[in-house]
């Protein structure tokens, strides 16, 4: 597959800014940061760090999904996580999602991420690089 | 067929969460953000900042190598680092262990880093 087009999935919580879910170039598909949000109501779920995160790699899943990948040909992962309290945590719910061959991941602390409306706040985003299915 | 392995290696610190060290893939080596930990022991190494960016970079190097690269292949470098008062040693050590041609290179602070590490580094290299 040759150019390159931008991906916006109905199975992941709606953009708010200027970017689409994806964006397609050659065999791999560049997927944008995903925080806890429930993709039907646009809200970040319950859960802290385990939930929210758990909810964001399933937004992931559903984006690649629709690119034509999956979260097994993930090459390379981003985390941005506002407490370093939550560190434990965030490896928990990232290896319950995570199987090998595992990715290589680059995380790390940050002041703070995207607002939400309500109390809780968005202690944690991921983003990922992936390698599109062998067929497409 | 792409080429696509993972690389996880004794010569760099044991992962301690669920990622491996390197995966190979289109020509391109993505290598997980090192710390200055010591291969060996697993612990940070003392000295501060500046020891700690150096076996950061041994950590990467000994990757690459692995991985059937190097750093004078690398293509992008990031790093993260959470003192502000560590950028010109960040930049000195840098120019020190990287050489032409050089990489391009995001560099910013971060918040905090695993477990009190002061800087990490990873990288996207090209293969031999």
């Amino acid at each position: 597959m040759s150019g390159h087009r931008g991906v916006v999935s109905r199975r992941g919580p709606q953009p708010t800014g200027s970017y689409p879910h994806a964006h397609i170039q050659g065999r791999m598909v560049w997927v944008t940061a995903q925080a806890g949000r429930d993709p039907g109501t646009g809200e970040l779920v319950e859960g802290g760090m385990e939930g929210q995160l758990d909810r964001a790699i399933s937004n992931l899943e559903a984006i690649l999904d629709e690119c034509g990948s999956s979260l097994d040909r993930v090459i390379r992962t981003q985390v941005m996580y506002t407490d370093p309290a939550d560190v434990e945590a965030m490896d928990a719910a990232y290896g319950r999602r995570f199987k090998a061959p595992l990715p290589v991941r680059t995380s790390w602390g940050v002041k703070f991420l995207a607002a939400e409306p309500g109390p809780e706040m968005v202690r944690v985003q991921i983003d990922c690089v992936a390698e599109l299915n062998r067929g497409l | 067929m792409t080429k696509d392995s993972t690389i996880t290696i004794k010569g760099a610190p044991e992962p301690r969460g669920p990622y491996v060290h390197a995966r190979q893939h289109g020509g391109l080596v993505y290598v997980t953000a090192q710390i200055g930990r010591d291969p060996k022991t697993g612990d940070f190494v003392k000295g501060g900042f500046e020891a700690e960016f150096n076996q950061a970079i041994d950590n990467v190097e000994a990757i690459l190598k692995a991985a059937g690269s190097a750093l004078d292949r690398v293509v992008k470098a990031q790093i993260e680092f959470v003192d502000e008062g560590d950028l010109d040693a960040m930049n000195r050590i840098y120019g020190e262990r990287f050489h032409q041609p050089l990489p391009a290179r995001t560099s910013f602070g971060a918040a905090f880093l695993w477990k009190g590490a002061k800087v990490q580094i990873d990288c996207i290299a090209a293969l031999e």
